[in-house]
Formats: structure tokens, C-alpha cells, sequence
């Protein structure tokens, strides 16, 4: 009777492992069809990878040449591509993440996603790790042909504190834009000014052109809500100042932070958009 | 009678692309809209320049007031662009009007210069509010003096720089309407496109003979450098070469962007009606 019971328990927790196993592939496969289309997507146009390209460095020459006409070191030039390069994953997230499942409704591929037998988080994480790539890509030319036009000097000492960093912050960026979508898929119209209300702002405010410690320390505080900040200040102490672990730990640890809140809270406030959305009958409503 | 009819068409277009941009939302939170973008970029450059005029050692109120100015009134450029690259994209694909635009009695051509001027209109508003609040920022809040005297501006030259600038910048945005017209994949880059050129080479926070040769030849061909220059002269007094001649450069390069424009749009308007493009439906 013990052992039946014993063996009753024993092919249960079994069952649940393999449809545990099951759930945790068929979401796997979600999140490798999403990333899949993304890329495809991202790199179907060649008009939109050179715009990817060019526009970027259209912007940062424009701050060069106004730090070099101030006569400031050559090292501001640095600062400056660095953070154009860094730029380049904020507007992704915030298009192409953040605004996606706007996107979505308006296309009318939201109510698949919905109905589909799948996690909402395996097709955002499908979305980031895409984005994260083609991103990747771009923002690698942005630096390389930066740094060679304008003759930044970089300095790093420590490649791999640098790569350490630049994974945290894109890791706490993409989460940022996971809890954006949910917020973004319920106020639909607003979206779009939401987004160009999110991009300006967050340039200055994270120092994407200066060192953000020359902003008054108020506006520092609340730049401090951004990852960005944290990570570019580590990133160019690392790449243009040649500092190392020892000295960017502090932003090393507030990366982490906001990766273990933000993550979360995105799985959270999908579920709780969703569950609105669903009752007030808004998830289907396009020209929102 | 006839232009009586135009004046509606465009006094409804601008109405329509009022309710449209302003999303129908609080006119409290489209200010809020409208400021906070053109104030970020403008807070940007000031901190660049006061960021690197400290370490490049000297600081220039002059230099300062010249940068606020170009950057400030460069929302017309963005502003315009905005609107006009994405009209034909919206009406056509995503609001599905175009078609019905299009077969009305008056021309279109009227209906998009009334969108266009309700981003002139936006336009202002953002300036207005970005000015305003970029003084007190810059001069009441951090102490950076801002030498621009209100009452010694000749406005008459400020008007007619400002009008002939926004014809010129119309006439660029038919241009991207026509590009827009022929295919759906490029509107939402073109803004970006034409306004990151116009912003490195017109001379909108640096002077452009700091520029490579190249460089220079590319802003001395366009308009934006010298609306910038006869706009800069008409409120600051302070640009090296004399008003009249950057305003006769304006009028030409403008007389030149409407040749290219009417050009372009009636290029594309004959290839659309051809190819069956002015209803075709794609994205949405």
C-alpha cells in the first residue's frame, strides 16, 4: 500500500517533469521563431540596415565637431561614440521592443500571440535576444567607423570588464523594454508620442554626449533611474579611460539591480495589462 | 470661388492633422509633448557646450547664444519633416483616406500643404515653449548668460526669414512625399535622414567652416544655412556677412527646392497613378 503510493508519487512528479520539460522547449521554440523573424525582418531591406547605419553617425559627427570647435580633448570625441553607439540599442528597445506589440495590434498578429498556447515572455524574450543581435551588429560599425573617422583614442585595459558590462547593460535595457511593452500594448495611440516622449530626454539624461556626473546633482538623481546611465559611465571609464572592475563596481552592482527588479516586473505587468486589456476589450481595438 | 474652395481644403487639412498629431489628447499633455522633446535635444547641446567649454577653456556667451538660437529654430526642420514624411504612409496605409483625398475635386497638393502647416503650427508652438523655458533653464537656473536683447530684434527680417524658410522646408517635404508615394519602406527613416544632414552641415549649433571642404561645399548648397544665417542676423546681429545677400541665397536655394519638389511629386503622382499605387495597402 506505502509502496504503491510511494510509486504513485514517484511517476507524478515524473509527468510533471516532462511536461514541465515539454512547456519549457515549446517556449524555447516560441522565443527562437520570434528572434528568427526579427532578424529576417530587421535585415530583409537594405535601405533600413544603411539607415541603421548612417543616421547614427550623422548625429555624433554633429557633436564632434561642436566639442571640437570648443576645443575640448580629443577624448570628448570618445564620449560622444561611445555614447551614439549605446544610443543605437535605446531606440531599438524603444521602437522596435517597447512599441512592438502596438505594432502588433495594428497588424492584427497580437491576437495570434494571445490565443496562441504559448508564454507571452518566450515571444518578448524572442524580440530582445533579436534585437539584441541586429543591434549588435550595427552598433559594432557605429563604434569601429566613429572611432576611425574621427580618431578617438580608446584605451582598454580590461576587454573583458568591458564586455561585462555592455551584456548587463543591454540585459537591463531589453528588460526595461519588456515592461514598456505591456504598458505600450494597453495605451495604444499614446504610443507613438510615448516613445518620441522616452527618446530625447533619456539622451540627455543618461549622458549619452557628456559625462553625466557634470549634470546638477538633482537631475543625476533622477538620471539614475535609467540603466543606461550606469552603463555607459562604466563603459567609458572602461573603453576611453582605461579603468578597470575595481573602479566601475558600483555600476556593475546597480546593472544588477535593475536586471533582478525590472525582469519581474515586466512578467508582472504583461499579465496584469493582459488580464485589463481583456476586460475593458482593448486588446483587439486597433486606431486605438 | 476657386480659392475659396483651396482655403477650405487647406484650413480642413490643417484641422485633420491637428486632431491626428495632437492624438485627441489633453491640450495640457500635447504642450508637455511638444516641449519636452525639442527641450532635451536643446539641454543636450547646451550641456555640450558648456561641458566642453570648460574643458576646452574658454567660454563664449556669443558662441552660446548662436548655438541656442540655430538649435532652437531647427524644430521647423524636424517638425515639418515629421509630418510630411509620414503623411502619405498614414493616409494611404494606415487610416486608409488617401484614395478618397485623392478622387476630391481639389487638388491634394493643397491638402498636404494644410498638413504641412499644421506642423508649421506645431512647430511654433514647440519653439515658443522651448525658448521660453531654455532661458529660464539656462540663464535663470545655471547662470549661463544668453545675450540676446528681445526688444532690439528687427522683426520684420525674423517674418520674412521664417516665411521663406518653411516654403523651402515644404518644398523639401514634397520631395518625401513623392519618395513616400513610390514605396513604403522608407518613411519612417527619411525625417531622420534629411534632418541629420540638414543638422550637420546647415550650420545649426557650429559654424560650418569648421567643416572639411566637402563638407563646406554641401552646406553652402543649402537652404537651411542661410534661413539659419538671416535668422541668427535678425535676432543676434552678429553674423559676419551681410543679411542680404544670405537673404537673396535663401530666396534662390528656395526657388531651386520648390523647382526640385513640384518636380519630384509630380513625378511620383504620374508613376503612383500608372502603377496603381495612390490605394495600395500594405503593413496594416
Amino acid at each position: 500500500m506505502f509502496t504503491s503510493a510511494l510509486l504513485e508519487e514517484a511517476l507524478k512528479r515524473k509527468r510533471l517533469v516532462k511536461q514541465m520539460r515539454e512547456q519549457l522547449i515549446h517556449n524555447l521554440r516560441v522565443t527562437y521563431a520570434r528572434l528568427w523573424v526579427r532578424i529576417k525582418g530587421s535585415n530583409r531591406e537594405p535601405e533600413w540596415i544603411a539607415a541603421e547605419l548612417v543616421i547614427p553617425i550623422l548625429t555624433l559627427s554633429a557633436y564632434v565637431y561642436l566639442y571640437k570647435m570648443l576645443n575640448a580633448p580629443s577624448e570628448y570625441a570618445g564620449f560622444v561614440i561611445i555614447g551614439g553607439t549605446m544610443i543605437a540599442f535605446w531606440v531599438n528597445v524603444l521602437w522596435n521592443m517597447s512599441a512592438q506589440f502596438y505594432w502588433e495590434k495594428e497588424t492584427g498578429t497580437l491576437e495570434a500571440y494571445l490565443v496562441a498556447p504559448i508564454s507571452r515572455m518566450a515571444i518578448l524574450l524572442g524580440m530582445a535576444l533579436g534585437g539584441i543581435v541586429n543591434t549588435t551588429l550595427r552598433a559594432i560599425v557605429i563604434l569601429v567607423a566613429g572611432t576611425i573617422i574621427f580618431q578617438a583614442p580608446l584605451i582598454v585595459n580590461e576587454p573583458f570588464t568591458a564586455l561585462l558590462l555592455f551584456f548587463l547593460t543591454i540585459i537591463a535595457l531589453y528588460a526595461l523594454g519588456m515592461l514598456f511593452a505591456s504598458l505600450f500594448m494597453l495605451y495604444g495611440r499614446e504610443a507613438w508620442h510615448t516613445a518620441s516622449l522616452l527618446q530625447e530626454p533619456v539622451y540627455f539624461l543618461s549622458g549619452s554626449y557628456f559625462p553625466v556626473k557634470m549634470l546638477p546633482f538633482f537631475v543625476q538623481l533622477v538620471a539614475s533611474l535609467i540603466p543606461l546611465t550606469f552603463g555607459l559611465d562604466g563603459i567609458r571609464r572602461v573603453v576611453i579611460l582605461g579603468a578597470g572592475i575595481a573602479d566601475i563596481w558600483l555600476d556593475i552592482i546597480a546593472l544588477v539591480i535593475f536586471i533582478a527588479v525590472l525582469l519581474p516586473l515586466a512578467k508582472f505587468a504583461l499579465n496584469y495589462m493582459e488580464n485589463l486589456g481583456k476586460k475593458e476589450g482593448r486588446l483587439t481595438l486597433r486606431w486605438q | 470661388m476657386a480659392v475659396n474652395a483651396i482655403l477650405r481644403t487647406i484650413k480642413q487639412a490643417i484641422w485633420v492633422g491637428w486632431k491626428v498629431e495632437t492624438n485627441w489628447a489633453d491640450p495640457l499633455i500635447f504642450a508637455i509633448y511638444y516641449l519636452i522633446r525639442p527641450l532635451a535635444g536643446l539641454l543636450i547641446v547646451g550641456f555640450i557646450f558648456i561641458i566642453g567649454s570648460a574643458a576646452g577653456g574658454a567660454f563664449s556667451p556669443e558662441y552660446f547664444a548662436f548655438m541656442f538660437i540655430g538649435n532652437s529654430f531647427f524644430i521647423y526642420v524636424v517638425q515639418i519633416m515629421i509630418t510630411m514624411s509620414m503623411l502619405i504612409h498614414d493616409d494611404r496605409a494606415h487610416y486608409e483616406v488617401l484614395k478618397h483625398i485623392y478622387l476630391a475635386p481639389n487638388s491634394w497638393s493643397w491638402y498636404i500643404i494644410g498638413r504641412a502647416l499644421n506642423g508649421v503650427l506645431n512647430a511654433s508652438i514647440s519653439l515658443i515653449l522651448t525658448l521660453g523655458f531654455g532661458v529660464l533653464i539656462f540663464q535663470g537656473l545655471l547662470g549661463v548668460s544668453i545675450q540676446i536683447n528681445w526688444l532690439a530684434i528687427d522683426y520684420s527680417l525674423l517674418a520674412l526669414s521664417l516665411i521663406l524658410g518653411i516654403v523651402c522646408f515644404i518644398a523639401m517635404g514634397f520631395v518625401l512625399c513623392g519618395i513616400n508615394i513610390m514605396t513604403s519602406k522608407v518613411q519612417f527613416m527619411l525625417t531622420d535622414y534629411v534632418s541629420g544632414i540638414l543638422y550637420l552641415f546647415g550650420g545649426v549649433v557650429f559654424m560650418p567652416e569648421i567643416l572639411p571642404n566637402w563638407g563646406q561645399a554641401i552646406s553652402n548648397a543649402l537652404p537651411i544655412t542661410y534661413f539659419l544665417k538671416t535668422i541668427r542676423f535678425s535676432i543676434l546681429h552678429q553674423t559676419a556677412t551681410a543679411s542680404q545677400m544670405d537673404l537673396l541665397y535663401l530666396v534662390l536655394t528656395m526657388i531651386a527646392t520648390i523647382i526640385v519638389g513640384a518636380l519630384v511629386f509630380r513625378i511620383a503622382e504620374y508613376k503612383a497613378r500608372k502603377n496603381g499605387l495612390i490605394d495600395k495597402k500594405e503593413e496594416y
